[in-house]
C-alpha cells in the first residue's frame, strides 16, 4: 500500500500544484475535452462573454493578450486532489495507532465487592495480574430492571485512592467510564459476590416471645429462653424453584441436630419453636473493564483525515478550462481545452451549453 | 393507528410502486413512471410517520428511546433507507427501473418483518449498552451504506443478465454502460457511510467497552465488507476494471453486507447480538 500510494505522491502533487501552461497553444491539442467554435462577433464582445461563462461554470479567470489571441484560464476545486493523499496516509495513520496499541495498551478485567478496594486487574487472555498503581473503591453498587426482567443501568460508587487518600468519587455506568492517569474504567458485569445478615423471625410457641435473629451464615447463636442454638448451614438463591431459601440448623447440645429448609417468608416449625425467613442482603461485586490504551488519538486523527479526504475526493472535482479567442476576417476562432477528475459527463453538458450561449446573440 | 398497522400499509404501498415502475419500464410510459414515483414519496412518508409515532409511542411506555433498537426496527429502517437513498440518488438517473428495485428491496424487508416469525414488533427497553447517543449516527450511517450497496447488487445483477443475453434482440435492460455506472456511484457513496458507520461504531466501543476495536464478529466482517467494497474501488479507479468483473466485486460485497448483518446474529453470536 505504502509503495503504491508514494508512487501516486509526486503526480498528485504536480497536479495539486498551479497550473504552469496556463496560456500554451499545445493545450488545445492535447486535452481530452476539445471544443473548437466559430462566433461571428468581434474580439472584445466574446471576451467579455466568455469571462463571465467561465465564471459561472468554473470560476474568476485569469486573462491575457497575445497579438490578435486573447488566452482565458479557469480553475476550480485544485486542493480535491489531495483527497487521495488524505485518505491513504488516514489508513496508515489508523493502523500505526492501532500498532501503537497493540504493543503497548492492555486491558482486563476487575471485580470489586461493594465496600472493597481493589489495585489489580486481570489481563485478558490469560496474561495475569497487573497494578495500576492506585486503588479503586466501589462504595455502592446498583442495578435497576425493567418491568420486563431486563436490567436497565448498572451503577458503581467509584472512589480512587492514591495512598489510601481520597482522590475522586465518580459514579460509572455503561457507557458513561470514568478516566483516571490514562486508565479507562468501564462499567462491565455485575455479579453477587455474596450473602449476609440473613433475618430469621423466631417465635417460642409456648411463651409466645418473638426474637429477630441477624445472622452470617456458618454463625452459631443461642435462641433466648431455651436450650436451642441455632445457625444456617446453607443459603440457595432458588431452591428447587421456590425462591431463597436457607437451611437452618436446630441444635440441641449433646442430642442429634434437626435441619429444616427455611423459605423466603414462609412460616416453618421445628420443636416447638416457629421461624420466618424474613429478609437477607446480598453483596454485588461490580465487573470493571479497564483499559489502558495508546495510540487512539491517531486513530481518531485518522479517522477524521480519512472522512475529509473522501469529502474532498467526492464532493470536489478538479475542472480545469482553457480558452483561446483568436480573430478571424468575419469574427473570431474559439478553441476550449479542459480537464475534469470525475463526473465527465456531467461535465461535458455544462461545457455543451457555454459553448451555445457564447454563440447566442 | 399503530405503527406496525401503518408498516403493513406501506408494505404494499412499495410493492405496489415497484409493479408500477415496472410497467413503466416494459411499456416505456412516462405517467405510469410518474404515479410510481407518487406511491415511492407516499410510502416513505408513512414509514416515517410510523417511525415518529413508534418513538413517540415508546415515550409514553416509559422506556423512550430512538427506534432503531431490535432486529424488527433495523429491519424496517433499512427499506426506509433503500427508499431515502433512491429518492435522493436514484431518481435523478430517471430510470424506472432502478425505482422498481428499491421498492421492490423494500417491500421484501417490510414484508420479512412483518412475517418472520423470529421477529418480535414489539417495542422494547433499551439495554444499557444501546444507552447512548452514539446509537442514532452509528445505525443511521450503517444502513443508509447498507441501502446503497443493496441497490448497487441490484444494477450487478440486471448487469450480469443485460450481458448473458447480449444477442437476444427483446433485450430491453438498460444499458450495460448505464448499469456499470449506477453500481460504481453507490458503492462509492456507500463505502464512505460503511466507514463512518465504522468509525462511529468504533468510537463508541472506545466509549462503552474502553476499546475502538475488539475483533468483535460484527467487527470483523464489517472489515471484510469495507475490504471488499475497497478492492473494488481500486480495481475501477487503478485498474480501470469495468462490466462483468466489478459486477461479480459488487454481488460478492453485497454478500458480505448481508452476512455482516444476518449472519453474524444467526450464526455467530458476539455483542452485536441485539440487531
Amino acid at each position: 500500500m505504502i509503495a503504491c500510494t508514494a508512487k501516486q505522491i509526486p503526480r498528485i502533487i504536480k497536479l495539486t500544484l498551479p497550473e504552469k501552461n496556463k496560456f500554451s497553444d499545445s493545450i488545445f491539442g492535447s486535452s481530452q475535452i476539445k471544443k473548437n467554435v466559430q462566433c461571428h462577433k468581434s474580439l472584445s464582445d466574446l471576451e467579455e462573454k466568455a469571462a463571465s461563462l467561465l465564471k459561472s461554470l468554473v470560476s474568476m479567470p485569469v486573462q491575457v493578450r497575445k497579438d490578435d489571441k486573447s488566452y482565458f484560464f479557469s480553475e476550480k476545486g485544485r486542493y480535491s486532489r489531495m483527497g487521495f493523499i488524505f485518505i491513504h496516509l488516514s489508513i496508515l495513520l489508523i493502523l500505526g495507532g492501532g500498532l501503537i496499541g497493540a504493543i503497548w495498551g492492555f486491558d482486563g478485567q476487575m471485580n470489586i465487592v461493594e465496600g472493597k478496594s481493589g489495585d489489580t486487574m486481570f489481563l485478558y487472555g490469560g496474561e495475569g495480574p497487573r497494578k495500576l498503581g492506585f486503588e479503586v473503591r466501589c462504595d455502592k453498587f446498583k442495578v435497576d430492571f425493567y418491568k420486563t426482567g431486563q436490567p436497565k443501568e448498572y451503577k458503581s460508587d467509584l472512589t480512587i485512592l492514591e495512598n489510601g487518600k481520597k482522590v475522586l468519587s465518580k459514579a460509572i455506568r455503561v457507557n458513561h467510564p470514568l478516566i483516571y492517569k490514562g486508565f479507562k474504567l468501564c462499567q462491565g458485569t455485575y455479579g453477587i459476590a455474596g450473602t449476609d445478615n440473613f433475618q430469621i423471625v423466631v417465635k417460642n410457641k409456648k411463651t409466645g416471645k418473638e426474637t429477630v435473629l441477624t445472622l452470617n451464615l456458618m454463625e452459631k447463636t443461642s435462641l433466648p429462653d431455651s436450650k436451642f442454638l441455632f445457625a444456617i448451614a446453607k443459603f440457595m438463591p432458588n431452591y428447587q424453584n421456590h425462591g431463597p431459601a436457607v437451611l437452618g440448623v436446630l441444635i440441641e447440645p449433646e442430642k442429634a441436630h434437626e435441619m429444616l429448609w427455611l423459605f423466603k417468608g414462609h412460616n416453618q416449625q421445628m420443636k416447638d419453636l416457629s421461624f420466618i425467613f424474613k429478609d437477607f442482603d446480598s453483596r454485588y461485586y461490580t465487573g470493571i473493564q479497564v483499559s489502558r490504551s495508546h495510540g487512539v488519538n491517531i486513530v481518531w486523527a485518522g479517522c477524521i483525515l480519512l472522512l475529509v479526504g473522501f469529502v474532498l475526493s467526492l464532493f470536489f472535482t478538479h475542472t480545469k478550462v482553457w480558452l483561446r479567442i483568436s480573430e478571424r476576417k468575419d469574427g473570431c476562432e474559439v478553441k476550449i481545452a479542459a480537464s475534469v477528475n470525475r463526473n465527465r459527463k456531467d461535465f461535458e453538458e455544462k461545457l455543451e451549453k457555454l459553448v451555445i450561449r457564447l454563440q447566442a446573440e | 393507528m399503530s405503527d406496525t398497522f401503518i408498516i403493513s400499509i406501506v408494505t404494499f404501498i412499495y410493492f405496489a410502486a415497484a409493479f408500477s415502475y415496472l410497467i413503466s419500464f416494459v411499456f416505456r410510459k412516462k405517467p405510469v413512471a410518474f404515479i410510481a414515483l407518487a406511491l415511492t414519496v407516499l410510502g416513505i412518508i408513512a414509514q416515517t410517520s410510523a417511525f415518529i409515532i413508534r418513538w413517540i409511542h415508546s415515550y409514553k411506555l416509559g422506556i423512550g428511546h430512538i427506534p432503531l433498537a431490535n432486529f424488527y426496527e433495523s429491519v424496517t429502517f433499512f427499506s426506509w433507507s433503500i427508499i431515502f437513498i433512491y429518492l435522493v440518488m436514484g431518481v435523478r438517473y430517471k430510470n424506472s427501473l432502478i425505482g422498481a428495485l428499491a421498492n421492490l428491496f423494500a417491500f421484501i424487508l417490510l414484508a420479512y418483518a412483518s412475517l418472520s416469525g423470529d421477529m418480535s414488533s414489539q417495542i422494547q427497553p433499551l439495554v444499557p449498552a444501546l444507552q447512548s447517543n452514539w446509537l442514532t449516527i452509528h445505525v443511521i450511517s450503517c444502513f443508509l451504506g447498507y441501502a446503497c450497496f443493496a441497490i448497487s447488487f441490484g444494477t450487478s445483477v440486471l448487469y450480469l443478465i443485460r450481458q448473458r443475453f447480449k444477442k437476444n434482440p427483446v433485450n430491453f435492460l438498460p444499458e450495460p454502460e448505464f448499469l456499470d455506472e449506477v453500481t460504481y456511484k453507490m458503492i462509492s457513496i456507500g463505502f464512505v457511510l460503511l466507514t463512518l458507520g465504522i468509525i462511529t461504531g468504533a468510537a463508541w466501543a472506545d466509549h462503552a467497552w474502553g476499546r475502538y476495536w475488539g475483533w468483535d464478529p460484527k467487527e470483523t466482517w464489517s472489515l471484510i465488507t469495507w475490504l471488499i467494497y475497497a478492492a473494488f474501488l481500486h480495481a475501477r479507479l487503478v485498474r480501470g476494471w469495468k462490466g462483468t468483473k466489478m459486477s461479480l466485486l459488487s454481488i460478492f460485497g453485497f454478500l458480505a453486507v448481508v452476512f455482516t448483518y444476518l449472519g453474524v446474529n444467526y450464526v455467530l453470536s458476539g455483542l452485536h447480538s441485539y440487531l
